[in-house]
């Protein structure tokens, strides 16, 4: 194995085409590192990524933001472009692993590696997000729906450079709730993000749900959208929307062990996701 | 194998290194730092944790060559029997190490604590140790301890 600590996207990008398929490559190594020693990935070359600049900034761009690939959990943490409306991205990222992990790991990372428990997937799918990758070819968007749910593959002279999304408007709030078996370094058993917009007359304006853990990859939960947009926001309409949402995953993982302790904490979750986003909506607007 | 230098407990190195080389294994086999301990693997434990150019990061989780150009501080580089740091004696005083595996980790991980909030919350500190197993005294020696160093610190 050859291993190179590549200083831009041009190196990175011109070694993939040279590895042809065989060159992989690493950021913060804590999925990969393990993959390598367990000999589940046997690359001829890995290409560090961690230490390029260009990859790791969190920038506004207006209308939009746009987060470096290589940008660590802790660098999102950090950052004060993720505060106020966007608070639900920031608290996935807090939730990862522990101080250690959060320091390596990183968003395209989380997204590269396809792990259904990915923590700040579901919050980007509530964003619309779109990745950005490069090759020598140039540069190409998918949106990250159609990388989860059509199957839209990273090609393997390719790496994820940014991810993108248009800022929540008005009174759009993220947010972010998660079910581990322990505080730290659990793995989602169960994780929802919501974005949620309630209007003057009470009616739900806007409402995107995403979930992780409640299939084989993070993914938007159209039905429960679907029947809570338009509707009239109240307790009992939660309530029904919890049923729509246990209907959904009874369809997905029927016959899955887990299925039933997912139905019962399924609800606690997304109640926290809505609720602890108009609280949060509060602070944000006091 | 492939050459690289990076400065180690505050000493410039360089150093040949394999390409598939962890960083632990750089500083337990190449350096002799075997207070960087090994335990799971895989980043759970934390017992392998080293700072990094200021921050916490799990040493087996870290490829050697991509710590090209970075300061490392083990436990090695903290204190010794002669220059005791205040986390350590504080660590002694409480009563917070019993077997000592997880001890160079935890310690480390109260340093970058302190060095970034010299003033945390219990809960602060339960955070900052949250990547760090201890499977002896239960924890609450331990943020006792970091506790202390602070007052001692500050």
């Amino acid at each position: 194995m050859e291993a190179y600590k590549a200083k831009s996207i041009d190196e990175v990008i011109r070694l993939l085409s040279q590895f042809e398929g065989k060159g992989k490559v690493i950021a913060g190594g804590t999925d990969l590192i393990i993959d390598i020693r367990n000999k589940k990935v046997k690359p001829e070359a890995l290409i560090d990524i961690s230490s390029i600049d260009e990859l790791k900034t969190i920038e506004d761009l207006g209308s939009f933001i746009r987060i470096g690939a290589a940008a660590t959990f802790t660098d999102l943490v950090e950052s004060s472009l993720l505060d106020e409306n966007l608070y639900g991205l920031k608290k996935a990222a807090r939730e990862v692993g522990s101080p250690q992990i959060r320091n390596r790991g990183t968003i395209g990372g989380n997204i590269a590696n396809g792990s259904p428990a990915a923590d700040s997937v579901p919050p980007l799918l509530c964003l619309d997000s779109t990745l950005i990758l490069r090759s020598i070819k140039g540069e190409r968007e998918i949106s990250l729906r159609d990388y989860y749910e059509k199957g839209f593959k990273i090609g393997e002279d390719e790496i994820i450079s940014a991810i993108q999304f248009k800022k929540p408007e008005g009174r759009q709030i993220l947010s972010f709730a998660k079910l581990g078996l322990r505080k730290a370094l659990a793995i989602s058993r169960l994780s929802i993000a919501t974005l949620l917009e309630i209007g003057g007359d009470n009616r739900i304006k806007t409402i995107r749900i995403a979930s992780g853990s409640l299939g084989r990859h993070p993914l938007r939960e159209y039905k429960v959208e679907e029947f809570l947009i338009g509707k009239d926001f109240n307790e009992e309409v939660i309530n029904e929307a919890v049923l729509v949402l246990k209907e959904a995953m009874e369809e997905r993982l029927k016959g899955r062990a887990t299925l039933p302790y997912k139905q019962r904490a399924v609800e606690r979750v997304f109640k926290d996701a809505i609720y602890g986003g108009l609280e949060r909506l509060k602070v944000v607007e006091a | 194998m492939k050459k690289i230098s990076l400065n180690v407990n505050g000493k410039d190195h360089i150093l040949e290194v394999e390409e598939d080389m962890r960083l632990i294994d750089l500083l337990r086999e190449k350096l002799g730092l075997t207070g960087v301990k090994e335990g799971c693997s895989e980043g759970e434990c934390g017992a392998c944790t080293v700072i990094m150019d200021g921050e916490v990061v799990n040493s087996c989780l870290v490829m050697a060559f991509q710590a090209e150009g970075s300061s490392i501080l083990t436990i090695e580089g903290l204190g010794d029997e002669e220059n005791i740091h205040p986390i350590q004696q504080a660590f002694i005083d409480v009563g917070a190490v019993q077997c000592g595996y997880c001890t160079p980790g935890m310690i480390l991980a109260a340093k970058a604590l302190l060095d970034k909030n010299p003033n945390p919350t219990e809960e602060e500190i339960r955070e900052a140790i949250s990547g760090n197993l201890c499977r002896c005294t239960g924890y609450n020696k331990i943020v006792q301890a970091i506790d202390r160093a602070k007052e001692v610190l500050r």
